[in-house]
């Protein structure tokens, strides 16, 4: 296991995408030190910001105790081992992963599981802005693995999500699952605006508030239980919309029927 | 005394080209076809608060120095630096542009310009969804279906009406001038005989309701022929009082409204009465208004893309012209602001690939706006110098922002005192673009139009691209003398 410390809080951003338990992986601990790493415009080692320790041969396992919330792309690409990150942690967290597990025992800043291709990431705090959803521009959303978080989430979360499942266990904020065509969401508690606007496939499910529901979703049934996973199944009864009609979409938002008396009048449709 | 024509006007993204000013004594005398801030821009150059000479910081106060002195000290601050801000650039000329992003890239800093606080989140969606656009000549030769959306030209782009849309005498549709001549005429004919109704000298009629517009109801002046201009904004705003119809969104329902009038275009059918306040039924009216029109343009300003929702409000609106293309011709565009803002959306993303929020920091051009984006930095407080230029940030940047911009040095380079350069520690006087220096703007539409000299400058003056040319010369210096040091 290889143990990295950082020696104070950063002003500036820090660039280290070198902390990856497929780059350190049988380096010698002298090695890992001379990993480069950026901190505003001045290149710098690893061993310069952070204090590294090896304990096993084994380095696929990597933690990290303190706050690095500066610290950007930790895990970026990685395709196995374990990440562990005791405390807050920046921007770019495990972009691009596409197999082995990342543990936030914090709060993650944005784009957290950026374009994720696999594996597992899981936050105990809150998650910024943009969790799972592409870089701007870019329409390459999730296309597979799972993101857990303990707490809420920011805007724009599992933009573009092809595959995969996000599981929010606290509060979302608005535009969730923007342009969605597959995968599936579960968010706990309440649901911001604009739920899965403009999505064309895949399934946002609410069992909390949801604040309101987009104009260009039509109701379709009301449903018992739904299923989030294999083995795993959310309990309503939930109100079945699908959407988004602007883009001809497919998509189904199930909403829980017993928070949500403002959508009763929907059941006239049915 | 001399007369020079066809002059550019440089305050908004109108670019009005065809000003006329008489010159006398090196002094602008009148400026002849120019709204109200085109005439108070041209007659800036010489008032008093203009600066003169660089300004140096010593022991908390602004103290007169040399351009050589300043340059050199601006320079030190920028080699320095960790992680650097150069932001402004939309209102000098695009020479000048093009030397910043040299400077950005030298220094390693992040380089920004007001589109940031403005029209950032249009070019976020253009970069998702794409954008049907044309040039103003188009609209002002074949549009018949004008619709200003979230913003009031008649305030901010004074002359866009006249000379591009409503207004304008196009080859193919006629000026809608005259309608609005009657417009007026009539609600000042219908003040007088109310007057004379009040003191007696006409007895009183029972008034005929005149239709309203505050519950959204399309007027049948909607199907007219010839022009029509509509408005969607949350208040009646001056462009809105002339407008054939007006809409009122609830604030921050626009994306809403748009969706559904997506989704009307496509036929479908919704299961809610109204939207954002507008029943459903109004909505078709326009939606069907809007497919049978031959052109139609969406102008849209901040109240889109300044809103919640933000860059999504456009991501739907660029969504709904793919929709209505299908129908109809449709094209949309954003009322940029400064004269050339657009242009340093263009020099940027000419020299780095980016339009805004450029990242030099890892020795190439990185861009992830709420990553890289100036105020983001600001409010993170990651920044450790800052150079601005022809902005006033200080003045409309969040307060914590500016705290962090103050609070460490700052290079500030414009041709007048303003509030940032009050708080600067550098500060270096330049010469005005488009008066008293030629150069090239960029106009909203994206079409490049020269900028004229017309006055000389105050002696000794330099322009903001020598300014950035001596401190770009100055910090490769420094940095090769640390080289051969190490």
């Amino acid at each position: 296991m290889i143990v990295l410390t950082p020696f104070k809080k950063s002003q500036y951003p820090i660039i280290a995408q070198c902390i990856n338990p497929d780059v350190f992986q049988e380096k010698s601990k002298e090695e890992i030190g001379n990993l480069p790493v950026w901190i505003g415009n001045k290149k710098r080692r690893l061993v310069d910001l952070f204090k590294v320790e090896k304990n096993s041969a084994n380095s696929t396992s990597i933690t990290i105790n303190g706050d690095v919330t500066q610290v950007r792309r930790i895990g970026w690409g990685m395709t196995q081992g374990e990440i562990v990150v005791n405390g807050n942690v920046g921007m770019h967290l495990g972009k691009k992963m596409s197999g082995g597990k990342i543990v936030v025992n914090g709060n993650a800043e944005g784009w957290a599981g950026s374009e994720m291709k696999g594996g597992l990431i899981e936050i105990k705090g809150d998650a910024g802005d943009y969790l799972g959803s592409p870089y701007r521009g870019s329409t390459v959303g999730m296309r597979k693995g799972k993101i857990v978080v303990d707490g809420n989430v920011g805007s724009d979360a599992a933009v573009f999500m092809k595959s995969g499942t996000i599981r929010i266990r606290g509060n979302a904020g608005p535009f969730i699952g923007f342009r969605m065509t597959g995968g599936v969401i579960h968010i706990e508690k309440n649901a911001g605006t604009r739920l899965g606007a403009c999505m064309i496939g895949g399934k946002i499910v609410v069992s909390g508030r949801l604040e309101n529901i987009m104009p260009t979703f039509a109701i379709e049934r009301l449903k018992g239980k739904v299923k989030i996973e294999p083995g795993d199944k959310a309990v309503g009864p939930f109100y079945v919309f699908l959407g988004d009609l602007a883009e001809n979409g497919r998509g189904k938002l199930f909403v829980s029927k017993e928070k949500n008396p403002q959508l009763s009048q929907y059941e006239r449709f049915l | 005394m001399s007369k020079i024509d066809a002059v550019t006007c440089p305050v908004c993204g109108c670019l009005c080209d065809d000003i006329e000013l008489t010159i006398a004594d090196g002094v602008v005398a009148q400026v002849k076809n120019g709204c109200a801030m085109c005439e108070a821009k041209f007659f800036s150059h010489n008032n008093d608060h203009r600066l003169k000479t660089p300004l140096i910081r010593k022991d908390g106060k602004l103290v007169p120095s040399t351009y050589d002195k300043a340059i050199r000290k601006s320079a030190e601050i920028l080699a320095k630096a960790n992680y650097p801000i150069l932001y402004g650039w939309s209102s000098t000329d695009c020479e000048a542009q093009r030397v910043g992003v040299e400077l950005a890239e030298e220094v390693g800093g992040v380089l920004d310009n007001t589109a940031v606080v403005c029209h950032g989140p249009s070019i976020l969606s253009v970069q998702e969804v794409g954008i049907p656009t044309c040039t103003l000549g188009q609209i002002r030769h074949r549009a018949d279906l004008l619709i200003y959306w979230g913003c009031n030209p008649w305030s901010a782009h004074p002359r866009h009406l006249e000379r591009y849309t409503a207004f304008t005498e196009g080859r193919f549709k006629g000026s809608e001038w005259k309608s609005y001549i009657n417009k007026v005429k009539a609600a000042a004919g219908r003040k007088k005989l109310r007057s004379l109704e009040r003191i007696g000298v006409l007895k009183h009629k029972p008034e005929q309701v005149a239709p309203t517009v505050s519950d959204n109801k399309p007027p049948a002046i909607l199907n007219k022929k010839g022009r029509k201009l509509i408005v969607v904004d949350v208040r009646k705003s001056m462009t809105a009082e002339m407008a054939d119809y007006f809409l009122q969104v609830k604030p921050g329902k626009d994306y809403e409204l748009i969706q559904a009038m997506r989704a009307l275009v496509r036929d479908q059918e919704l299961d809610v009465e109204e939207v954002a306040g507008v029943p459903v039924e109004y909505l078709q009216q326009l939606v069907d208004a809007m497919i049978s029109c031959q052109f139609g343009i969406i102008f849209f300003g901040m109240g889109l893309t300044q809103s919640p929702s933000k860059f999504r409000n456009i991501d739907v609106a660029i969504s709904l012209i793919r929709d209505l293309n299908m129908r109809t011709k449709f094209a949309i565009m954003p009322m940029r602001g400064h004269f050339n803002v657009t242009g340093a959306n263009t020099v940027f993303t000419w020299q780095s690939g980016y339009p805004y929020a450029v990242d030099f920091s890892l020795g190439y051009p990185r861009y992830n706006p709420g990553e890289t984006t100036v105020v983001d930095v600001l409010l993170r407080q990651e920044s450790d110098a800052g150079l601005v230029i022809a902005s006033d940030p200080a003045s409309n940047f969040p307060r914590k922002a500016v705290e962090h911009l103050v609070k460490k040095p700052l290079i500030v380079i414009d041709p007048h005192m303003n509030a940032t350069s009050l708080v600067g520690d550098v500060v270096l006087p330049s010469e005005i673009v488009g008066i008293e220096k030629e150069g090239t703007a960029y106009r909203m539409d994206h079409v490049p139009l020269p900028l004229k000299k017309v006055v000389d400058p105050p002696k000794g003056l330099l322009s903001d691209e020598e300014i950035l040319r001596r401190i770009l010369k100055e910090v490769r210096k420094i940095k090769s003398k640390k080289l051969e040091a190490a």
